[in-house]
């Protein structure tokens, strides 16, 4: 166990929870209240959607691929849960989640298929596929919001608590904790890292490295999926394009938290904070009633100068 | 002498340190105008540092280096080339996904920001046909072109840049004899223009061949120069390792030609690259694939390890058929293969890895082992006497030969029945060539089998029982015993007889 945490847990992986602290921080100094429990206690909870696609995203970045189909995943995912449940049908409601789950792995599967054994480069096809199941979103509804309802289930997932803390945080913490077991237990973890760094030389070594990318793939777009339905859960409606604004957050937080934009190198402990950090962000900076244009002026600038500190310190270190 | 002119190149006093380590230790270092200056030493002598501290990739802890007398301050590639300095470097340094001609006007003189004149590139294309690349399209991708072919064009880039003195670290290593020869032309033409050439190779032959005056290294320290011819190889090997030439090889035990038959292999094709290959090999035998570079052995071995699509022919294992779908099939306990492959850094390791990382990486996918025992691997490397700081560390803070040592160990650790080597020793240094040659003998004595492909024609003679020299796809030669000389070898890789003529249709 010490061994797994300390493996999981690098210098680099721990920057943005130090930057999360200095945001709640200086904050604070404009309001007060952000050091209150309660607005604490939301911020984990709204993290934790961005945190569950981020998740994903680190295991395809870890691979040396990338994922660009999270938004429409995550809307389709969405709208097929509230579709399942708008029926009425008390079996398809309970089947709801893991239907959507199950879309998730299918065009996870799909994404593996293109890049593993079509070899067409992850950023392409993955756009590609996003492209089209916003496509497919549309025929579907007719381009009007789509009919639907969440499940108890589903709000629960997204607004419930336990002990005081969001139910949604403890999902996300829960799927990151299995998938750190994952990554650093098992040959699976150690195969995708493998690959990351160097595929050819991993296949060499005897690997079955297109299974490694499927499954890869397959858990990206379960995340998706599992983010889709609470952020349903959430809102209790599936809307549109509900994914859009979350395709590059979930990039930035991956990358914040250390792990290596070309593969190979980095974890989820550091998606974590790097989820935490864009959430707190991104927060802070609406109460603070900036003009959107400067908001998204700042948030770059933050960005960049956090992945140019992590840069400088790499740099430095060497 | 009473020549006033300063030396083109000396080094005072110069150390080097990594941390604790000290590559090089108060180094002084001449080098002329006009003159190809061999360096010698095994991997970790230094040669490497010394040749980076004057192309100006790293900068020395201390000492001086002047160029023409000059003092100067080597702070980056850029500068070292404005003062004429240029290396080619043992590490590959092409762009892959760049053509040729774009690797060509990287860095090229008078290329700013990478305009240059048609020229230019007539001359590049008329320096890469004059050391055998004329078949070498200035369109084509370099991830495209083959090993050799990559390090002729390194040479054409460093020659383009009109260099006063030309670093080439093991600049030949991959290429077959009669390219090295015109390479050597090349360079010999270079020195006589007034060029000053660094050379580094393992083998000696080509250093008989083209050098002046030589230096050998030994840990981190210069330990004599002399010109060519002052001292006989065996003293030169004892200047650098302290060991004989005869040791160099281990002794052939008699070969039994009754032994049973662990790989034999039928007719195999593929498109038109492998031509109705057979090959038998039996137990505790090692075999040799020679033959001139891309003459098919490549292809064959890596048909046998099942990188190949669509081969033809049969291929049986200890007596059973066996499909061979690719390398997770190949290591399995069934069929017991294991391909070390020509490139180590790209294909036989994860650079960014850790030793223990890379050494597990193929035990991994047994179910019948425990990757994760390290007792698989401490046989091997102590055996080679692999020299590291530390399993935990990144296997690229190794030296060459140390690198192509965890690929042995992370493969031994299989117990494989049928070893294929791509080229092991490519670049590395005597000794670590000795402890490779040493368990490769007993790996057969043991009762493995290896077949090993090599470039190095003292190997496929001095190690093999029996050596298969490829022409163009087909087996031409196979030699065995008394027959096995580097006459017959180099007839066969040419496709002539011995005495002129062409062997084969």
């Amino acid at each position: 166990m010490i061994r797994t945490v300390s493996r999981a847990v690098t210098l680099d992986s721990l920057m943005p929870y130090l930057g999360a602290v200095a945001l709640i921080i200086a904050g604070s100094f404009f309001f007060p209240q952000v050091l209150s429990v309660d607005y604490l206690t939301q911020q984990l909870q709204i993290a934790a959607f961005l945190g569950l696609l981020a998740t994903g995203a680190t295991i395809v970045i870890l691979l040396g691929h990338i994922d660009l189909s999270v938004p429409w995943v995550l809307t389709g995912a969405a709208i097929l849960s509230t579709a399942m449940v708008g029926t009425g049908n008390p079996v398809l409601s309970v089947l709801a989640v893991p239907a959507a789950l199950a879309f998730g792995a299918l065009i996870g599967l799909i994404n593996g298929m293109g890049v593993a054994i079509l070899r067409i480069p992850s950023m392409v096809w993955t756009l590609a596929v996003n492209s089209m199941l916003l496509g497919l979103a549309v025929l579907n509804t007719g381009g009007f919001n789509p009919r639907g309802e969440s499940s108890p289930l589903m709000v629960a997932m997204a607004s419930g608590d336990v002990l005081g803390l969001p139910l949604s945080f403890l999902i996300w913490i829960a799927v990151c904790v299995g998938l750190t077991w994952v990554l650093v237990r098992t040959p699976f973890g150690r195969y995708l890292r493998s690959i990351g760094f160097n595929e050819k030389a991993t296949f060499l070594s005897g690997v079955s490295t297109p299974s490694v990318v499927f499954a890869a793939f397959a858990i990206a777009g379960m995340c998706s999926a599992l983010g889709g339905v609470m952020l349903a859960g959430y809102a209790n409606q599936a809307y549109q394009s509900m994914g859009d604004p979350f395709l590059l957050p979930t990039i930035a937080a991956v990358v914040i938290g250390g792990t290596s934009i070309l593969g190979g190198r980095g974890g989820l402990f550091g998606t974590i904070g790097g989820a935490l950090f864009i959430t707190l962000l991104t927060s802070i900076l609406s109460v603070m009633q900036i003009g959107d244009a400067w908001r998204n002026i700042i948030f770059g600038a933050i960005i960049l100068a956090m992945l140019l500190f992590q840069t400088l310190r790499k740099g430095a270190a060497q | 002498m009473t020549n006033l002119k300063p030396p083109l190149l000396e080094m005072q006093g110069i150390s080097m340190h990594f941390g604790a380590t000290k590559a090089l230790d108060k180094v002084d270092f001449v080098c002329k105008a006009g003159e190809v200056h061999a360096i010698l030493g095994e991997n970790g002598a230094g040669k490497s540092t010394l040749m980076k501290l004057i192309a100006g990739v790293l900068q020395p802890t201390d000492g001086m280096i002047r160029v023409d007398g000059e003092k100067v301050s080597l702070s980056s590639p850029k500068a070292a080339l404005r003062h004429g300095l240029v290396c080619m470097f043992q590490e590959l340094s092409l762009v892959p996904d760049l053509t040729v001609r774009e690797n060509l006007l990287l860095g090229a003189r008078d290329a700013g920001l990478g305009w240059l004149q048609g020229k230019g590139l007539d001359a590049a294309q008329q320096t890469l046909a004059r050391i055998g690349g004329e078949d070498i399209a200035q369109g084509a991708r370099v991830a495209d072109l083959t090993l050799p072919q990559r390090q002729q064009v390194e040479i054409a880039k460093a020659i383009m840049k009109k260099p006063r003195l030309l670093i080439l670290d093991e600049a030949t290593s991959a290429l077959s004899a009669s390219v090295v020869e015109k390479v050597f032309d090349l360079i010999r033409e270079e020195r006589d223009n007034g060029t000053a050439v660094l050379f580094i190779s393992h083998r000696f032959h080509e250093i008989e061949a083209l050098a002046d005056r030589i230096s050998v290294f030994r840990n981190g320290r210069r330990v004599e120069t002399f010109a060519k011819g002052a001292h006989d190889y065996g003293a030169i090997i004892d200047m650098m390792v302290g060991q004989k030439i005869e040791e160099l090889f281990p002794p052939k035990p008699p070969s039994d030609p009754e032994a049973e038959i662990v790989l034999h292999v039928e007719g195999l094709n593929w498109e038109d690259r492998v031509k109705s290959v057979n090959l038998t090999v039996r137990r505790g035998q090692i075999i040799g694939l020679g033959g001139l570079d891309g003459q098919g052995q490549g292809a064959f071995m890596m048909g046998l390890f099942g990188l190949l699509r669509k081969t033809q022919g049969t291929t049986a294992l200890a007596g059973a058929p066996a499909a061979i779908t690719g390398p997770k099939a190949a290591k399995q306990s069934e069929l017991g293969l294991a391909y070390i492959p020509e490139d180590r850094k790209t294909e036989g390791l994860i650079l960014d890895q850790s030793i223990e990382e890379n050494l597990e990486l193929a035990a991994l996918g047994r179910k019948d082992l425990d990757a994760g025992d390290p007792s698989l691997y401490a046989g091997s490397l102590e055996q080679l006497a692999l020299k590291h700081g530390g399993l935990n560390l990144p296997v690229s803070s190794l030296s060459g030969g140390n690198q192509q040592k965890v690929v042995l160990a992370k493969w031994l650790a299989l117990n494989p029945r049928c070893l294929l080597l791509a080229d092991p020793t490519r670049g590395i240094d005597v000794k670590t060539k000795t402890q490779i040659y040493n368990i490769l003998r007993k790996l057969a004595d043991q009762g493995a089998s290896v077949i090993l492909l090599s470039t190095d024609y003292e190997e496929l003679i001095q190690l093999c029982d029996e050596t298969h020299v490829f022409f163009d796809g087909q087996i031409v030669a196979s030699l065995s015993g008394d027959d096995l000389t580097p006459q017959n070898i180099i007839a066969a890789a040419l496709n002539v007889s011995p005495s002129g003529g062409t062997a084969h249709a």
